[in-house]
């Protein structure tokens, strides 16, 4: 399972996204929080957007990383449906996204933001689990 | 559990004792008629108890009875921090700064709009650009954005949108002084330039209502309603892409002042700073960019309704009367003289999904899709119990995701239209998400400001088209 959804908060929307190693659950939470923005199944993934993220910890370059896609929606006018993580240890990562320019047909819900509400971003045997609350 | 600590003071009063907690420094209080205390969920009011620890916080906390779990602080509630103690919180501001609601006045009938609505609507939504990544039509250069930013709706009258009668009638005339683009961030600008004039998604909306109930005439008459079955407009929302990012840009800049300042806080999500350092009065000046924004996105967008029922209706919006009944913010941190203890005090009000209901102030407060909502005004007894402010809305009671277990986007479309309600959304789910059995009932929302005195009720209204991002 790549992510699921938690039916927690009133307001909002939570996930939990898996992955086996960094770069799978970096591309997975991304693609959790693109299915809550677009209808990701209609997105086509034909033009690539090539970006660098920082971070201090896995756990802020995560944060890092969905608060720079929210903003890129709104500064390329672009849904994405495709992540990519070209490059990534614990304090940078290098993702291609893979989407069109947006069609309003294609729309979700807007995300404001990612919060800290119950923000976990864990290692375990099977690898990587976060868990994020996000503000629409 | 917190909830039972709750100690009833009258029908529409609760006090939550700081003895309950011994980081508390001051009392929190509840505004609640006994259905939506019993309704009430426990996180909301711990959230209240996490506020009542803060530096500063001036007595009591409030939680409104449209308060609901939200980030740090619950959404509907309101926090006074002293001026010179307390802290500038971009986390109790949240996320989406000035969002907020303007109502429009015609002097249309329901009979007279009835048969157009299936026109007036699609027209509507033509003419409003909405849904995630709606694309505005004037898309600013950054040195306009600049403008916008520092003067607001000033910005808009200059522009065309909007005329001078609209500032009166705007909580700030529209625009809040001390604004400083240079507090802001370049993707905050980036992202603001496009988006103006754009209404979001989510919970934001436009709805035409008729007048249901008048309860009082003469302060109706003051804002230009007369008769029942009179049609308004009511415009939701807030600061798009641009204010969002400013909230994210400075709750990491005031995380890092928590530790700096060695604030103790019992949630992150309270991120704040002392109110006279440089990171509180960073955000403030930031902030208020922000509100200014969306004051201005409200205006942009008015004048495009205006322009739309002149197509539909064949008349100039003046012979409508088109005028703005009232604008206001929900989510804003203001700087405001309060009486603390017999003494005048300057605070730092911040207000999350509540409004200022200053005396004789109109308020105006949103139902659910498809449900009631209100014009109420300030009173003196808001001064006195909840630092002049009342509730927002009608507060949440499902999650989305509840929601759309629950509900189809076409059922709720056709409950709809079976009430006379003519709607339009981007997708389905939009309209599932936010169907009106997932908020709270607006009329025990209304029962609780009214009979506690924070906002009087002075107009009803009932919906007759919805648009939805």
């Amino acid at each position: 399972m790549k992510y699921k959804f938690i039916d927690e908060i009133k307001s909002d929307v939570m996930f939990e996204a898996y992955g086996k190693n960094l770069k799978e659950v970096f591309a997975n939470a991304a693609e959790a929080m693109f299915s809550v923005i677009c209808q990701l199944d209609k997105v086509k993934a034909k033009e690539a957007e090539e970006f660098e993220v920082k971070g201090e910890d896995a756990e802020s370059l995560m944060i890092n990383w969905l608060q720079s896609l929210i903003a890129i929606v709104d500064v390329e006018e672009k849904f994405f449906s495709k992540f990519e993580i070209v490059k990534i240890d614990e304090t940078c990562l290098r993702a291609k996204c893979y989407g069109e320019s947006i069609r309003p047909e294609l729309g979700g819900t807007v995300v404001k933001a990612v919060t800290m509400y119950k923000y976990k971003f864990e290692k375990n045997e099977k690898g990587y689990k976060v868990r994020v609350s996000l503000d629409i | 559990m917190y909830k039972e600590k709750l100690k009833k003071i009258n029908d529409y009063e609760w006090i939550l004792p700081k003895t309950v907690r011994k980081e508390m420094k001051v009392d929190g209080k509840l505004i609640a008629n006994k259905a939506i205390y019993d309704a009430m969920d426990d996180g909301a009011i711990q959230q209240l108890s996490n506020v009542c620890c803060l530096p500063g916080v001036i007595e009591p906390v409030i939680a409104l009875p449209d308060a609901h779990f939200g980030y740090g602080l619950p959404m509907g509630a309101v926090a006074a921090f002293d001026a010179e103690q307390g802290v500038i919180s971009s986390g109790l501001c949240g996320f989406d700064i000035n969002c907020g609601i303007n109502s429009i006045r015609t002097n249309l009938t329901y009979n007279e709009v009835k048969d157009k609505l299936k026109e007036l609507v699609p027209a509507l939504f033509n003419a409003v650009p909405c849904g995630v990544g709606s694309k505005g039509k004037l898309r600013l250069q950054s040195n306009e954005l600049d403008e916008v930013l520092v003067n607001g709706c000033e910005w808009a009258v200059e522009k065309g949108y909007g005329v001078k009668e609209d500032l009166k009638h705007i909580e700030e005339n529209g625009k809040m002084d001390g604004a400083d683009p240079s507090k802001v961030s370049d993707l905050a600008k980036k992202r603001g330039c496009p988006q103006l004039g754009t209404l979001g998604a989510g919970n934001h909306f436009l709805e035409i209502q008729k007048v249901s109930d008048i309860y009082d005439e003469e302060k109706a008459k003051e804002m230009g309603i007369k008769d029942k079955d009179q049609v308004l407009i009511m415009l939701h929302c807030g600061s798009r892409g641009f204010g969002h990012q400013v909230a994210s840009d400075y709750l990491k800049i005031q995380e890092k002042a928590v530790q700096k300042y060695n604030i103790w806080l019992p949630d992150r999500q309270l991120a704040c700073a002392p109110a006279n350092s440089q990171e509180g009065q960073d955000y403030f000046a930031a902030m208020k960019c922000a509100v200014n924004y969306s004051f201005t996105n409200r205006l942009v967008m008015t004048q495009w309704i205006r322009e739309t029922f002149e197509k539909v209706f064949g008349k100039s919006w003046e012979s409508m009367d088109m005028h703005t009944v009232y604008g206001i913010c929900h989510n804003v941190v203001k700087l405001e003289e309060h009486t603390v203890n017999g003494e005048k005090k300057k605070l730092f009000v911040h207000r999350k999904g509540a409004t200022r209901s200053f005396p004789g102030q109109p308020v105006l407060l949103a139902g659910s899709m498809g449900t009631a909502s209100y014009i109420l005004k300030g009173t003196d007894i808001a001064m006195q119990k909840s630092f002049g402010s009342s509730a927002h809305g009608a507060g949440r009671a499902m999650s989305r995701h509840g929601a759309l277990r629950q509900f189809r986007g076409n059922e709720i479309q056709r409950e709809l239209a079976e009430k006379g309600i003519v709607s339009k959304a981007t997708s389905p789910k939009s309209l599932a998400e936010e169907a009106p059995k997932a908020y709270k009932d607006v009329e025990s929302v209304i029962d609780s400001v009214h009979g506690s005195g924070i906002s009087l009720k002075v107009v009803r209204m009932e919906p007759i088209g919805v648009m939805k991002g």
